[in-house]
């Protein structure tokens, strides 16, 4: 008799410990610990919550009817003390009806949740707003790094600008290998895969900076390939993508996209002032400031035999400008720049 | 009897060490697959542990990144091909022939080779650790074009295809010989609807295997020529999604592969412990079926942000629903056999009941994943990694810890202990749930799979950090499993042919049983042989 008390506040404890999360998560201010999806800075992403929170209300209940028939079935059918040895409990072997109305049951459940999701799918697909306003960006996820094209050609690296209430069509490629463009707090992942494009639709509605990262799994530094999204006023949206260079830009603009492109792509790896890290160290090397040996390294990447690791194809899908962007800001820099190179500066 | 046994094998055979090295006897090749896979749930086990002792703390760096990356690779992997699907085949193994009355596997020699193959295989696995640049580390999935030579240069990434393709080469023959032993060997009277649910279980994964292992040895050759002869099936246009399809074709089946037995054995202990028949056996038959049916039409639930069509996405929604229903009938069909039943809490029955609350969790978050829009947020994150630990570990291995403590007795002739057993269930019980609630958590807060380590502090910090001491404590019961097992096997309590009060033939045999099995089956005339006997018995008595 001892044994089924014990086993009975057994199994109390073991609930209550199970239930601490869920109660601690209902208390604990701010998304409900972590329970609750965090709001969303698009209508697609309200949408999707809206979605999340109707089936998991409809789960809440399947659970927590199930969980509790099976602890009212153990409490009040245990085998009691008195209970002869070789007693059977009634011999049922099944009922019909029954089993066709819990077969019927949850189908009928399952319908509805289908339904209602298939109705509100295009809302999750919508932006809202007038879509011949629409700003196409290219997304291109990298190792390690996210590349993003705005419409005049200019490039910024893990940091994307929006305009604040316009339709954006993100149009998601990658040169490497898969990867998945997440920033959880403006709505839905959707992959970048090589070989394809992939589009997602979406429509910033709150001003803020929102923090994002690669979702699926790409290699050695998949956990720090992080992005962020800068939602700004239309006016502000301007000025930033003014001084962001493009083709035809040199001097300062120029200058900072090299050091964007060395900060997010070669420092990753090879460490700030290309001392060496994950990859082996880089500074001063001739490759830096040679335009075609680097284009070529940037394209194909690099297997040292012998060598732990290799080096991805980094600069896949880079223009000209860019790599020169990247010389350009090598050459000045004092720690990086090879010596007596012709032209050399630093 | 003796002459006939010298007669089928020489003395040299008969040896401790050769006579299990040499042994074709289904019940001794279900063994050692047994306690082979548990060697190997064992390394990666501790893989898990290393992993949660580096995600324990923000910015921790006692693993390096690396090193993670192999360590999630073939933790996933050697969970799935050298523990789960191998330990269910030993059970099937020692299990099939004694419940269906025969004397032993269609092929026994053949039988011997899977288990081989499958040691084999797990070694290769387990030893690309050792080659330079060390094993394979794209994930489970091998992912492409991540898994091709440019991405993935080192030699771990072909030793984990030849891997794959000898556990594979070992499940196909199994399953073969599975399917030949269940439809030509069973008894006098044992007709299909009377064969027990653990084989009626191992018939649909006997028939899943046999019908998805093809395309995941296609998709690792394929994978392989790329790798090594210069073709380009997974490197050019579309290759990168036409692997997906591949990997999933086979990888959503392969789920249930390691359910549908797992969810046979609580078929068969939750009656025993409950002293009732199983409540609707032809439900619980048919849904076996009916899940193996649904499980193939589901897999591009994987792939919901891959960039697919919407009515694709919304067909893929509804084929993973369609799963939900069988398995929700088996869900109400055993609680329907635990209802005014006399639940006997032995080990066997507490795995079980932790199963069905376990599963129920891991079942409604799978319906949760397959509302793709839903999964827009929670794919490939946390939650996910929550998902199907519920449903794997939770459910599978919960499962496999009943059929152990069951069985234990019938394979070796002893009683495990119980205080041990109770204690185990509990620390794994409480241990999984502080593991796993939490990532579900986690994932909605923006925790993506896959991370050697992270920022953010606060809350999710303290998640992880819960995590992982409930990793530890999951750990702790391992060990005091281990400790009943071995100090069980040699000095339990001697038990006889029916411990329990069983209803299948498997405990008509002497425990452990001979090697012939049995000297007479007796004729079968209902689903429960053993509880006709005794009823016979007391009959003749009364």
């Amino acid at each position: 008799m001892g044994r089924t008390i014990v086993a009975i506040a057994a199994a109390a404890v073991a609930l209550a410990l199970a239930a601490l999360p869920i109660v601690l998560a209902l208390v604990s201010p701010g998304g409900l610990g972590g329970l609750a999806p965090p709001d969303q800075a698009s209508p697609s992403g309200q949408a999707i919550n809206e979605l999340y929170w109707f089936v998991f209300g409809i789960c809440a209940v399947v659970f927590v009817a199930v969980e509790t028939a099976l602890i009212l079935f153990i409490l009040r059918f245990r085998r009691r003390p008195t209970t002869p040895a070789d007693a059977e409990g009634p011999q049922i072997h099944g009922n019909t009806r029954l089993e066709i109305i819990w077969t019927v049951v949850p189908s009928v459940i399952l319908a509805v949740i289908a339904v209602v999701v298939l109705v509100r799918t295009p809302a999750v697909h919508a932006t809202g707003g007038d879509r011949s306003d629409e700003l196409v960006v290219r997304v291109e996820g990298h190792q390690f790094y996210w590349r993003y094209v705005y419409p005049d050609g200019q490039i910024s690296l893990d940091t994307l600008v929006l305009p604040v209430d316009r339709p954006v069509k993100l149009e998601l490629v990658s040169y490497d290998v898969n990867h998945s463009w997440w920033v959880h707090e403006l709505t839905g992942k959707q992959d970048a895969i090589p070989g394809q494009v992939n589009e997602l639709l979406l429509r910033p509605t709150v001003e803020g900076t929102y923090e994002g990262d690669c979702a699926e799994f790409c290699g050695v530094l998949h956990a720090v390939m992080p992005t962020t999204v800068e939602v700004v006023s239309r006016e502000e949206y301007a000025s930033r993508i003014e001084q962001l260079s493009g083709q035809d830009q040199a001097g300062d603009a120029q200058l900072a996209l090299g050091r964007e492109s060395w900060e997010r792509t070669c420092a990753k790896c090879h460490g700030a002032a290309g001392e060496g890290d994950l990859g082996p160290p880089i500074a001063r090397n001739g490759t830096l400031v040679d335009a075609d040996a680097l284009t070529a390294l940037l394209n194909e990447g690099l297997d040292t035999p012998g060598v732990e690791g290799y080096m991805p194809p980094v600069g896949r899908g880079w223009p000209a400008f860019q790599v020169e962007a990247l010389i350009e800001y090598v050459r000045s820099n004092e720690d990086l720049a090879p010596p007596e190179q012709d032209g050399g500066s630093g | 009897m003796a002459v006939r046994s010298e007669a089928l094998a020489p003395s040299w055979r008969e040896g401790r060490v050769t006579g299990w090295l040499t042994t074709v006897d289904h019940k001794r090749i279900g063994i050692l697959y047994i306690v082979t896979s548990f060697f190997f749930f064992f390394a990666a086990g501790v893989m898990a542990l290393l992993m949660r002792l580096q995600l324990a703390q923000a910015g921790n760096d006692i693993i390096t990144r690396n090193d993670y990356n192999q360590l999630f690779t073939i933790h996933g992997t050697a969970m799935i091909f050298l523990f789960v699907v191998p330990i269910l085949a030993g059970f099937g193994n020692y299990l099939v022939p004694l419940m269906i009355g025969a004397r032993d596997m269609a092929f026994p020699r053949l039988n011997a080779m899977s288990y081989w193959l499958f040691l084999l295989g797990g070694l290769v696995i387990l030893g690309s650790f050792l080659v330079d640049g060390g094993a394979a580390s794209s994930g489970w999935t091998a992912y492409t074009p991540l898994s091709t030579e440019e991405f993935s240069p080192g030699t771990g990434q072909d030793l984990w295809i030849l891997g794959l393709h000898l556990t594979s080469l070992s499940s196909l023959a199994g399953a073969i010989n599975f399917l030949v032993t269940i439809h030509n060997m069973r008894t006098a009277g044992m007709t299909w609807m009377r064969i027990p649910l653990f084989v009626w279980a191992m018939e649909a994964f006997s028939v899943l295997l046999l019908l998805v292992l093809p395309t995941i040895s296609a998709a690792v050759t394929l994978l392989l020529l790329d790798r090594q002869a210069g073709t380009s099936f997974f490197t050019g246009e579309n290759g990168a999604v036409l692997w997906q399809h591949m990997f999933w074709f086979f990888g959503h089946p392969e789920v249930y592969i390691m359910v549908l037995p797992a969810m046979g054995i609580l078929s068969e202990v939750i009656p025993v412990f409950s002293r009732k028949p199983i409540f609707g056996y032809k439900a619980v038959a048919f849904s076996t079926i009916g899940i193996a049916f649904a499980s193939m039409l589901v897999w591009a639930h994987h792939m919901f942000t891959v960039g697919m069509p919407d009515a694709l996405q919304a067909w893929f929604m509804i084929t993973s629903f369609s799963v939900a229903v069988p398995t929700a009938i088996k869900i109400f069909n055993w609680l329907a056999t635990l209802w005014r039943g006399h639940l006997w809490f032995r080990a066997p029955l507490l795995f079980c009941l932790g199963f069905i609350g376990l599963f129920t969790m891991g079942g409604l978050s799978g319906v949760m994943l397959a509302v793709f829009p839903v999964d827009y947020q929670t794919h490939d994150t946390y939650y996910v990694v929550a998902h199907f630990h519920y449903v794997l570990f939770g459910g599978s291995v919960f499962g496999i810890f009943a059929g152990i403590y069951f069985w234990f007795p019938k394979m070796t002739g002893r009683m495990y202990d119980e205080r041990l057993g109770v204690a185990h269930f509990w620390l794994m019980f409480i241990g999984f749930n502080a593991a796993f609630l939490p990532q579900h958590m986690l994932g909605l807060m923006g925790m993506q799979r896959r991370i050697y380590t992270y920022d953010r502090e606060g809350l999710f910090e303290w998640y992880n950090l819960v995590s992982s001491l409930g990793a530890l404590l999951m750990g702790i019961a391992i060990l005091v499993f281990i400790w009943n097992m071995t100090k069980s096997w040699r000095s339990g309590t001697r038990v006889g042919n029916d411990p329990w009060g069983a209803d299948t033939l498997e405990w008509y045999a002497t425990s452990p049983p001979a090697p012939h099995n049995f000297d007479r089956v007796p004729y079968v005339s209902s689903s429960r042989p053993l509880r006709d006997l005794r009823e016979r018995l007391r009959e003749r008595g009364a």
